[in-house]
């Protein structure tokens, strides 16, 4: 419990950071909606004049763009990007802090096992994304609806913003397995800044070529919002395959964690 | 059962040396040191003994159970690193607290004496601190539970000659009290003052494992004559002497083996002074080292 509450405490101000940039993403993109709205017919000739693989790659769908589920899928997907690269970093240092910042000869001597550290780490790192993405669906929820030209349903709108979690969830187990088997790496942003923005180029140039094998390369593809608006089910596969991610990721930083050696500060 | 038990220890790092059959065992209330140079391999074995790192081979207990398999046992354990680095942001009192929650005992108290005794500014940020303070910081920290084995791996790198005096009276009366004490350095003056016992290390093996007055005991004297007329030559010519340098009418040698022999030879010769030193631990030391190269 203490080791928790102490990583907690040191995530505080990060936490607060990113939470307030998802917010405004989502303020800027929503405060735009009316003006989009009252416009639609001419916004939807300007977007039907770019080409469908632009669209697709922006997240674009002609028919339900001046909805507001339709146009929430534009800004969600821009959050969940911020929100990979905040898990992926959270994800690659929350581990490797210890050693990096040389704090491994205070913390694991102390009378506790490492697989109890992985755990408060991984607890706390859970709880800081439930923070995040409660706080933000509650700003973006009051939003929407302040904006709203016509009722939407509020399920769906919930469970487009549920895929942020998901995807947290996901570049966070994958930053933290990365971390515990390189742990020669210095600066945690480089990377976790390249893959994450690696994977989300990719999904968009995915997006355009409609194969489905290929979008289980990328997890934000994992999430197709316009899938969700009109079944209102997430796709059992790619959530399958997700779900497997962060499993053994976590399994195989608890096995890792525990095995490596801890070496003194060079 | 040992305070500290290594039993055939090695520890292979690829082609880097680690650490090869290391055995030692360190007894209920002793101050044990462990001296070698830089890179002998102090750390890698005071590593592995705590569970930071895994060993090749061999086992290395405290209180008869493994830190890596019972990580309960290090509650009786307080380490101090050789470079302390602490948490970005904290004040030194909020680190102090955060070591104390690790062990199910109050420890408020505990920690103001501490300051006290090693002059810290429990109200200062840690990042605020200077290296010598930081080192205070981890003295107190490791020192905070009242750990019945205390491990020290170069303890005094950055403390001023006061703060050493305090440190060394302070683990000195933790041992009075009863915690064993096991006190890795290559500061041999600090080791012969500390020590009942030390272990010598080179190159990843253990070369002697001795008490302290034994190591001084059974070795070398230093002599040191002066002679009214010139020495003859062959009067140093016995068994057990080594080293002369005569000059004349003043000689130095080392002699090793019974005293009286070396006493008698030298009633031969009008002796004006002598002086017979007991070698320190650096010299003592400088001879396993240089021995085989």
């Amino acid at each position: 419990m203490n080791m928790y509450l102490h990583e907690l405490r040191s995530l505080r101000r990060t936490t607060v950071i990113w939470t307030c940039a998802m917010i405004a993403i989502a303020l800027v993109y929503l405060s735009l909606y009316p003006a989009i709205y009252r416009d639609g017919a001419h916004f939807r000739d300007m977007l039907a004049g770019y080409p469908a693989s632009i669209r697709a790659m922006l997240g674009v769908t002609l028919d339900s763009i001046t909805s507001v589920l339709g146009f929430y899928s534009m800004i969600i997907a821009f959050v969940v990007l911020c929100g990979g690269i905040q898990a992926m970093n959270l994800g690659m240092s929350i581990l490797s802090e210890e050693t990096r910042e040389r704090t491994a000869d205070f913390l694991l001597v102390k009378p506790v096992s490492r697989a109890a550290i992985v755990t408060a780490k991984m607890l706390a790192a859970l709880t800081v994304f439930l923070i995040t993405d409660v706080t933000y669906y509650a700003a973006a929820a009051v939003m929407a609806f302040a904006v709203r030209q016509s009722s939407y349903s509020a399920g769906l709108f919930f469970m487009m913003n549920l895929t942020l979690l998901f995807v947290q969830l996901i570049f966070f187990a994958i930053g933290a397995v990365v971390s515990v088997f390189f742990d020669r790496l210095r600066s945690v942003l480089p990377v976790s800044l390249g893959t994450v923005f690696g994977c989300y180029v990719i999904g968009a140039l995915i997006a355009a070529s409609k194969d489905d094998w290929a979008r289980f390369i990328s997890p934000f593809r994992y999430f197709d919002y316009p899938s969700i608006i009109s079944t209102a089910r997430y796709e059992m596969p790619y959530l399958a395959t997700g779900a497997a991610i962060v499993i053994v990721s976590i399994f195989a930083c608890y096995t890792g964690y525990t095995r490596k050696d801890i070496h003194a500060v060079s | 059962m040992s305070v500290i038990d290594i039993e055939h220890l090695t520890k292979n790092y690829g082609k880097a040396r680690g650490i090869i059959d290391v055995s030692l065992a360190v007894e209920q209330g002793e101050i044990f040191g462990f001296v070698g140079p830089n890179g002998a391999g102090k750390s890698t074995t005071i590593r592995t003994l705590l569970g930071l790192i895994y060993p090749t081979s061999g086992r290395a207990t405290i209180f008869g159970k493994s830190c890596a398999t019972n990580p309960e046992v290090r509650r009786d354990v307080g380490y101090l690193p050789s470079e302390v680095f602490y948490y970005d942001g904290m004040r030194v009192i909020d680190l102090l607290r955060y070591s104390a929650s690790f062990y199910k005992k109050d420890c408020t108290k505990r920690i103001s004496e501490l300051a006290e005794i090693m002059d810290l500014d429990l109200k200062k940020r840690i990042d605020d601190l200077s290296f010598g303070n930081k080192k205070k910081v981890g003295i107190v920290q490791g020192l905070i539970h009242e750990p019945r084995l205390i491990i020290l791996d170069e303890p005094t790198s950055g403390l001023d000659p006061l703060m050493q005096q305090r440190f060394f009276d302070l683990i000195a009366s933790e041992n009075k009290k009863g915690a064993t004490v096991f006190l890795s350095s290559h500061i041999l003056r600090e080791v012969q003052k500390m020590c009942e016992r030390v272990a010598l290390i080179k190159e990843g093996r253990i070369i002697k494992v001795e008490r302290m007055s034994a190591l001084q005991e059974n070795n070398f004297k230093r002599i040191k004559v002066e002679s009214r007329a010139d020495f003859d030559k062959t009067i140093f010519d016995m068994e057990g002497v080594t080293k002369v340098e005569n000059g004349g009418k003043t000689a130095t040698f080392l002699f090793k083996g019974d005293i009286n022999r070396v006493i008698r030879r030298l009633a031969q010769v009008d002796v004006s002074n002598l002086s017979i030193d007991e070698p320190d631990l650096e010299e003592i030391f400088m001879h396993y080292y240089a021995k085989d190269g």
